[in-house]
């Protein structure tokens, strides 16, 4: 069973196992047998893998595992291979500037057909009482500025598109 | 003119904060809620809810016409407005002054003195208090040069129209003055179309300490010691602590004499703070008084004793302040860390999420100021701080022991969280040290946001153990495959 997780930046491919005795989970370079069982805390468990025994907390959120474990709370992504795959047709993540959070749009710097670099600002949005700039994810041209300024827009939603990257 | 019933006019950790204390000195309660907000620890706490409209949920909260007529409605005869929203609006107070309900605050006169930074910068600097010297080229243009020059060095030019840091330059030297001054006009030209200039001194590596005064409105004022709030991130505090790891005994004793004077001299009602610039060489300038509680009381009440929301009451209730000046000692080391709702690694971005499990810390010396409940959910209607840890400890070394270890189980899932950063902070040498600026946080950027040791594999085992349809498709595999090390689909 092939699950891909992204903890950070950084997206990793692994196959849950059973042996008959423990469950392995098996990564490109490496395999871990493991077991998890309730400590009886809320959201409370023990993982037992190779390297020993880690008292934990876990909620599962609806994209995401939330793990606090060591004094520390990480994120594990979980990314719906299929959709990594549609991806890859037509327009790839790197074309598109998602929302990060639901907001609203303060200002609009380009528009359709400008060309842009790296790391040029977009649009100003605001969230929170905060305003973030967005820069371009890479050189390109704008094909597609969906909102205007003063426009609210949801989380993920498509804030910029550029034109798909010739080869 | 005693408190019978109170209305908070505010939410989140500093209503239900306020809330506790109110309900301790027997008073009947009450809180705002807009219709669209989630319950909160306040809503708990409080005899009566009172839902609250608007087009938003912080226009709601900052509706003066619509929070007096509720005040009158409940029968409430003093408001508190914590922080934040209504908190220094003259036009507020002036409106309950009218309707005939209390303000637990200072007078509209002083909140308008005191939130206009040209006029309160010149009240202060009249009444003999530091401010940090500077010239205004419109007060005299032909001698803008020569006064400038008095300011001394290192001094930055700001355009008078400006903003944003542009068009300011540090000069260094003298012979550089003038030349810098004709670069920046043209500047300020350029952007704002306006190439009027002032000067003010440079501060290198300031911090920022701030002190806690109070006064009856009767001519007793008393100061509550410093707090140290030099870790800031977006300009916004993060981390403030008491005492200040900066000051010997003398400067103390200076910071807190001056911060009481100024408060004394506006004959200060209530809670405020003067906060003042304080350069690496001892010096220190006024640069602005907050006519409110602060964010970050708590850490003055762990080492004073002291509950600054009764004194509050006390004060607006006609009853005086509790204490002299000679009763007010600090004890031991205080620390708060704001749990924000944001991202670290990514610019200090707003996160927004559920809140899937919540445990929040407790033991011996560790208070938490929370705005939040276990299955609340994060929004981005209203700031990202969720809620404040607070530690004490006998001295600094014990409370940055107790907060890192507070801050390592304050487990919050479903949103992200800063307390990893936060902990990292505590961890740095410079912090432990006491050896930091209002920069710290952008100079050790790096530092603070690094990875630490990689767990990813047990990281990916507990989200694949805990996905339980996969456990269960591969629990289903016939027993024969699952020896098979590497099966895949």
């Amino acid at each position: 069973m092939r699950r891909i997780f992204q903890i950070a930046d950084n997206e990793a491919e692994c196959w849950l196992t059973h042996d008959g005795r423990s469950f392995i989970l098996n990564t490109p370079d490496n395999a871990l047998s493991c077991q998890l069982d309730p400590s009886g805390r809320p959201g409370g468990y023990v993982l037992k893998a190779r390297r020993g025994v880690h008292e934990l907390r876990l909620a599962v959120g609806p994209e995401a595992t939330f793990v606090h474990m060591n004094g520390r709370t990480f994120e594990v992504g979980r990314v719906d291979p299929a959709e990594r795959l549609a991806g890859r047709d037509g327009a790839t993540g790197d074309d598109r500037l998602l929302a990060p959070m639901p907001g609203v749009v303060v200002s609009v710097a380009v528009k359709p057909g400008d060309v842009v670099t790296e790391g040029q600002p977009l649009l100003v949005i605001e969230s929170m009482k905060l305003e973030t700039t967005l820069t371009a994810p890479r050189d390109g041209v704008i094909a597609e500025m969906p909102f205007a300024e003063g426009d609210s827009f949801g989380l993920k939603d498509v804030l910029a598109q550029l034109a798909p990257e010739e080869e | 003119m005693s408190i019978s019933k109170l209305l908070v006019a505010n939410r989140g950790e500093i209503a239900a904060r306020v809330l506790r204390t109110a309900k301790a000195r027997g008073v009947a309660t009450a809180v705002l809620r807009h219709a669209s907000e989630q319950q909160g620890p306040a809503h708990l706490i409080a005899d009566e809810v009172v839902t609250i409209e608007g087009p938003t949920p912080v226009a709601a909260y900052l509706d003066i016409p619509q929070i007096v007529e509720v005040a009158q409605k409940i029968g409430a005869d003093a408001v508190h407005p914590g922080y934040g929203f209504l908190s220094e609006n003259a036009a507020f107070v002036a409106a309950l002054e009218e309707a005939g309900v209390t303000f637990v605050g200072p007078t509209s006169e002083v909140i308008d003195l005191m939130g206009d930074k040209v006029r309160a910068r010149a009240f202060v600097e009249e009444h003999g208090f530091p401010v940090a010297p500077s010239a205004i080229e419109d007060d005299d243009p032909a001698s803008f040069v020569e006064r400038s020059r008095a300011v001394g060095y290192p001094l930055l030019i700001k355009p008078s129209a400006g903003g944003g840091g542009k068009g300011m330059r540090v000069v260094r030297e003298d012979k550089a003055l003038e030349s810098e001054i004709e670069t920046a006009r043209r500047e300020g030209e350029r952007y704002f179309g306006d190439g009027r200039l002032f000067v003010e001194r440079y501060i290198e590596r300031p911090r920022h300490i701030e002190v806690q005064v109070m006064g009856d409105g009767q001519g007793n004022v008393v100061h509550f010691w410093e707090r140290e709030c030099s870790i800031q991130r977006r300009f916004q505090k993060i981390i403030e602590e008491t005492p200040s790891p900066a000051l010997s005994p003398e400067q103390r004793q200076e910071i807190c004499d001056t911060a009481a004077g100024i408060a004394r001299a506006v004959n200060y009602r209530g809670a405020g703070t003067v906060e003042f610039i304080y350069a690496q060489d001892g010096a220190f300038y006024f640069l602005e008084m907050n006519t409110r509680l602060q964010v970050e009381h708590p850490v003055t009440e762990m080492v004073t004793g002291f509950d600054l929301v009764a004194e509050q009451l006390r004060i607006a209730a006609g009853e005086g302040l509790s204490a002299v000046q000679d009763d007010i000692r600090q004890t031991g080391h205080s620390i708060e860390l704001r749990i924000c709702a944001e991202d670290a690694t990514e610019d200090f971005r707003p996160a927004i999420g559920d809140i899937l499990l919540l445990d929040e810390p407790e033991g011996e010396g560790v208070r938490v100021d929370s705005g939040i409940l276990d299955g609340g959910k994060v929004t981005t209607d209203f700031d990202p701080m969720l809620s404040k840890l607070i530690v004490y400890g006998p001295d600094r070394a014990e409370a940055i022991a107790r907060a890192r270890h507070a801050v390592q189980n304050y487990v919050v899932l479903g949103v992200t969280t800063n307390t990893g950063y936060l902990d990292a902070i505590l961890a740095h040498p410079d912090f432990a040290s006491g050896d930091v600026s209002t920069g710290f946080l952008a100079e050790q950027a790096e530092t603070l946001t690094a990875s630490g040791e990689d767990v990813n594999d047990l990281l990916m085992a507990v989200a694949a153990l805990s996905d339980e349809r996969l456990v269960a498709e591969v629990m289903q595999i016939p027993e024969v495959h699952r020896r098979i090390g590497g099966w895949r689909n």
